[in-house]
């Protein structure tokens, strides 16, 4: 395993060696960073070349240049030289200051996207698997692959212009008309259809009940002016958390276990008078007291879950502590919506809270929860546009994978041995046919690095996409092989993380020194 | 000791509380709603601009980037401002300047009293030789042949107007001081200016005791001299300094980096996202601005500042122009649009030499080129009522443009005329080979009409188009017979004229020579009185279309918006852009 390793990560440096020299050579010969002052008529034209012929070192031929770059870039990866030089960019800045600021960016701006595209696309996989062929499956299908094929630019233009610019409107004069109300009864109405099975009675039964539930909840929600002053209340929350305790001890463990639902429930009774207790507490939030409290509330439903006892300690454990998990966020989120018209209203704002551009307001004063939401309605639509985008790819790996594995021996032999559809299902099923995605997900984490040049553009993030590009328009080669660098580090790492979590996964798959 | 379970967990439950009060935010309960400078008096505007801001020092060849002229224009005050119809505007609450004596050219620059930055400090002695010192480029020495000797203050701007100046003497008081130059100077009034860069700033950081040091350095040594470079160690540090120093995109620890000595002083900045500049309290030298705030936000693509402008995220924005920019703009309720003529043109340039040779042919080509035409396919869906250019020199809008195209020969070639070419021509078929950049649209198009065009009269146009990174580098190599291709005008000063056609001039690439436009450029550069330079450009104008130069054919136009309720806004071709007058914008 070592030997496997070391060679791999030998090869790994052989290999960033000749990439880099590739690209360097490429990105020097690729266009010509003299031609803005080519066309100068400046009277001081000759100077201005000079000043940047020196600048950029074009004097030196690129192969030359390249490996005075190289043994500056060398030193960033020889431990304790604590000297690393990539140069400066034409403006003067370390390029190692511009990576690391670049690097923030695109890790904010494309975390929350991969990770629900990741459990939301897998959830999609997975139901589609097991009711495939049936409307749900073609709908999903129909939407994930249309969405694949829209370009990023064109969904980003049309989210800016009806989900901020529209939607802000909407919120000056939060008024929705009777047919709009009807519209969003029938969209759910026909949600509903798509994902329930049975004969068609049942399934008209569920479509008017999902008409009625989408037509009555706008209606509710217009007529209590709650997109200005959104909220749960405790009683929401406290129905909410009573649902998702039946729904995680049912995945988990099974209603039949009455221990781990009785843990889940007690977290929600005991949740719901630390709703209470903890609201004075949260007015005077920092982000360090929401994780503590987040790790406290699990430690709460895994201590509950631990003495129900029992003869499965482990499953009460796990669904108390999701449970109390899922719960603290819901009483996250009601807080935030508390702290939503502060937000609308701050003079930054001004009553238009859905932003198009960047990572925050400038010059925002607020607490928290305001900060909280300034990134949230920042991020929210760069977040769609990605989510949106990579769903595709998870949901048909996944269905694919989810049906090769139902019809494997083992599903049979675990239904004929008397074992019920859940277990089946999340126990077997479910669990390996995550093994493949693993793969996919440790490659598309390490892409994460790489920035989403069209999105970050779109939405005017200074992210590494937009680092690479730009550089590579001023021909100014420190930037560019300073993000090659690190998308191409972070490109093999996690291709050697890949396939060592597989061996690991799959006992099968066994790494050969 | 012995605890029970309950005093246990309440113990526990009692430090997890300490524990978690101690990490609350201290102060907490602010209310956000009233935060903010937004709600003073004067109001707050929020501007989009393309690129991140990078230094405070946009003098140099790393700061100089039209972000960093911006910041500073916001941020100093100088002797004079260039307003929206290119003139030069004097600055007197700022400081004077006046021409002493004609013969040698002598002037005297004036710091009114009380002008100081924003730590006190008046702006006097050291800044006006420091600025002179960087300006002039009296100390460098360095022989590029020889590659002996060093550049010292690596200055983006041009060196050759102070660089006819000695060694300027300072006052007593050290707020006025006197340029001499050995020859007149055109361009006088617009080559000296106070920099960025505080002296006192300067001279500490670059290792010298205080701003009188660097005065007697600057003083004391020597001029530079390429034919024997010396090491000048005291300088090179202060040169070094000031070359890197104020290069940053984050708001420097020491507030000495971004002094200011204008209407505004930086108070925050978000790397690559934004910058808030507010009032700068002490300043009392030059017009007020109405507005207390003034936030930068840098966003690229134009697409997305106008949709930032439509959801009320900036006020103004200043995307590249294009006509779907147009059109989005025009479907917006409740902005104003700025357009107008930018300072950059398009021209097709013959070469004096080739197939060209001939007066004749030159002129033949020229009556064919279908100037119109070109300005209706390339700006007309920007600006249906745009017009050619008809003058090399003079930007469209100036007095000088107004004064030379009735007079400067243009007139002729107004309209193709084929039969003339023909005629010209005499039956002649000579094969023209037209470059021009391949990669920008305008330039196919008007390649395509060209040779359309000339081709009706007898001419076999040869398509020369190369790739974006390839036809600035064959300018001038003789490998074509025209070009088509753009140049930026400065907008101010005469001096960028010989530039462009003087004999063998660096920018001279089609061979232009003619004795009658030299004699002229020869006078202009030592000409200080406006209305004469005016008179010698006619002359070089006019020569330019009566040899068959080529012809200028449009201005690009540029577009800025706005929301309505901000007031004060005129579109401005000159380097700050809309900024000009910044101190003018008020919100209703």
């Amino acid at each position: 395993m070592l030997t496997y390793i070391v060679r791999r990560l030998i090869a790994a440096v052989l290999i960033l060696f000749g990439a880099s020299f590739l690209v360097y050579i490429l990105t020097a010969y690729s266009g010509d960073p003299l031609a803005d002052l080519r066309q100068s008529n400046a009277p001081n034209r000759e100077q201005l070349i000079q000043q940047r012929i020196d600048l950029l070192d074009l004097d030196v031929p690129p192969i030359l240049r390249y490996f005075s770059w190289v043994s500056g870039a060398v030193r960033c990866v020889v431990p304790f030289a604590l000297t690393c030089d990539l140069g400066n960019s034409v403006t003067g800045i370390e390029v190692t200051q511009l990576l690391g600021r670049a690097m923030g960016q695109t890790i904010m701006l494309v975390t929350a996207a991969t990770i629900l595209a990741i459990v939301i696309g897998i959830t999609l996989g997975i139901v589609t698997a097991l009711r495939q062929y049936s409307g749900l499956d073609y709908g999903v299908t129909f939407m994930a692959f249309l969405f694949f094929s829209l370009p990023v630019f064109w969904v980003a233009v049309l989210l800016k212009e009806f989900g901020a610019i529209g939607f802000n409107n909407f919120l000056s004069e939060p008024d929705i008309s009777f047919f709009a109300t009807m519209v969003c009864g029938l969209v759910g109405a026909f949600l509903f259809y798509l994902s329930t099975s049975g004969s068609l009675k049942r399934r008209l039964l569920w479509t008017a009940i999902g008409f009625v539930f989408a037509f009555g909840l706008i209606w509710f929600l217009d007529l209590t002016g709650w997109f200005l002053t959104p909220g749960f209340g405790p009683i929401v929350v406290a129905l909410l958390s009573v649902g998702i305790a039946y729904g995680v001890t049912l995945l988990t463990a099974g209603l039949k276990n009455r221990k781990a639902l009785y843990s889940s429930l007690i977290v929600v009774a005991i949740g719901i008078v630390a709703y209470f207790a903890v609201q004075p507490l949260l007015d005077r939030a920092t982000l360090l007291m929401v994780v503590l409290l987040g790790v406290a509330t699990v430690l709460v439903g895994l201590v509950v879950g631990y003495f129900m006892g029992g003869y499965d300690k482990r499953q009460n454990m796990t669904a108390a502590g999701l449970t109390a998990f899922l719960m603290g966020f819901l009483i996250l989120l009601d807080r935030f919506m508390q702290a939503w018209p502060s937000y609308f209203n701050n003079n930054r704002v001004n009553g238009r809270p859905i932003a198009t551009i960047g990572a925050s307001t400038p010059n925002l004063e607020g607490d928290f929860w305001v900060r909280g939401l300034d990134t949230y309605t920042h991020l929210l639509l760069p977040t769609i546009a990605l989510m949106l985008i990579s769903l595709a790819g998870y949901s048909r790996y996944s269905r694919a994978s989810m049906l090769e594995i139902m019809n494997q021996d083992y599903i049979r032999t675990a239904r004929a041995k008397g074992l019920g559809e859940r277990t089946v299902v999340m126990r077997h099923a479910f669990r390996n046919a995550l093994i493949p995605l693993a793969t996919l997900v440790a490659f598309d984490i390490g892409a994460l690095i790489g920035g989403a040049i069209i999105t970050e553009q779109v939405f005017a993030f200074s992210g590494m996409g937009q680092l690479f590009v730009q550089a590579l328009g001023r021909q100014d080669l420190n930037p560019v092989m300073g993000v090659f660098l690190i998308t191409g580090i972070v490109a093999l790492v996690f291709n050697l993380v890949a396939d060592l979590v597989y061996s690991v996964l799959d006992p099968r798959v066994r790494v050969k020194a | 000791m012995r605890f029970g379970r309950t005093s246990k967990a309440v113990g526990v439950a009692a430090i997890a509380a300490l524990a978690l009060s101690a990490c609350a935010e201290s102060g907490g309960g602010e209310d956000p709603g009233t935060g903010g400078e937004g709600e003073a008096s004067g109001g707050a505007v929020t501007v989009a601009e393309v690129n991140p801001f990078t230094s405070f020092n946009s003098d140099s060849a790393t700061g100089n980037v039209d972000i960093n002229g911006k910041v500073s224009y916001l941020t100093h005050q100088d002797f004079y401002y260039v307003n929206d119809a290119l003139e030069v505007i004097r600055n007197e609450e700022f400081g004077t300047y006046e021409v002493t004596s004609e013969d040698p050219l002598t002037v005297e620059y004036t710091i009114n009293e009380g002008v100081a930055w924003s730590d006190g400090e008046p702006v006097d002695a050291g800044d006006l030789l420091l600025s002179w010192a960087v300006q002039s480029g009296y100390f460098d020495d360095e022989n590029p042949d020889a590659e002996t000797g060093t550049t010292y203050f690596a200055y983006a701007g041009a060196t050759d107007g102070l660089g006819l100046t000695g060694l300027p003497e300072i006052s007593e008081d050290g707020r006025t001081m006197t340029l001499e130059y050995t020859e007149p100077y055109a361009d006088y009034e617009i080559a000296f200016g106070i920099l960025d860069t505080p002296a006192h700033v300067v001279a500490t950081g670059g290792g010298l005791a205080d701003e009188d040091a660097l005065v007697e350095l600057i003083q004391t040594a020597p001029a530079g001299d390429p034919e024997s470079p010396e090491d000048r160690p005291d300088l090179q540090a202060v040169a070094e300094y000031w070359n890197t120093a104020f290069d940053t995109t984050t708001l420097p620890s020491d507030p000495a980096l971004y002094l200011s000595n204008g209407p505004y002083i930086v108070q925050d900045m978000t790397p690559d996202q934004s910058m808030t500049l507010v009032r700068n309290e002490d300043y009392a030298w030059g017009p007020e601005p109405a507005l207390d705030e003034i936030t930068i936000r840098y966003i690229g693509d134009a697409n997305a500042q106008v949709q930032a402008l439509q959801n009320g995220e900036v006020d103004i924005v200043q995307p590249q122009a294009s006509a779907d920019t147009l059109a989005s703009l025009e479907a917006i309720d409740g902005i104003q649009i700025l357009e107008g003529e930018e300072l950059s043109f398009d021209h097709i340039d013959l070469n004096y030499s080739g197939v060209f040779e001939d007066e004749n042919v030159r002129r033949a080509f020229m009556y064919t080129i279908p100037r119109d035409s070109i300005v209706e396919s390339v700006i007309g869906p920007l600006d249906p009522e745009a017009e050619p250019r008809n003058s090399q020199i003079f930007d469209i809008g100036t007095d000088g443009y107004d004064a030379a195209v009735p007079v400067n020969g243009s007139q002729e070639f107004a309209e193709p005329n084929i039969d003339m070419a023909k005629e010209l021509l005499a039956g002649a078929t000579p094969e023209v080979r037209i470059m021009y950049n391949a990669d920008n649209p305008n330039r196919v198009d008007a390649y395509t009409l060209i040779a359309e065009s000339a081709e009706q009269a007898g001419f076999t146009v040869v398509d020369g188009g190369l790739p974006g990174n390839e036809w600035g580098s064959a300018l001038g190599g003789g490998t074509y017979d025209a070009t088509i291709f753009g140049w930026v005008s400065p907008g101010v000063g005469v001096n960028g004229v010989p530039q462009l056609y003087g004999c063998d001039s660096a920018s001279n690439f089609n061979g232009f020579c003619d004795e009658e436009a030299q004699a002229a450029m020869d006078e202009l550069i030592v000409t200080i009185d406006p209305a004469e330079q005016q008179e010698l450009q006619i002359v070089v104008d006019t020569r330019l279309f009566e040899t068959g130069y080529g012809l200028p054919l449009f201005q690009s136009i540029g577009i800025n918006a706005a929301d309505e309720a901000v007031q004060g806004l005129t579109f401005n071709p000159g380097l700050v852009g809309v900024w000009w007058n910044f101190w003018e914008w008020s919100v209703a």
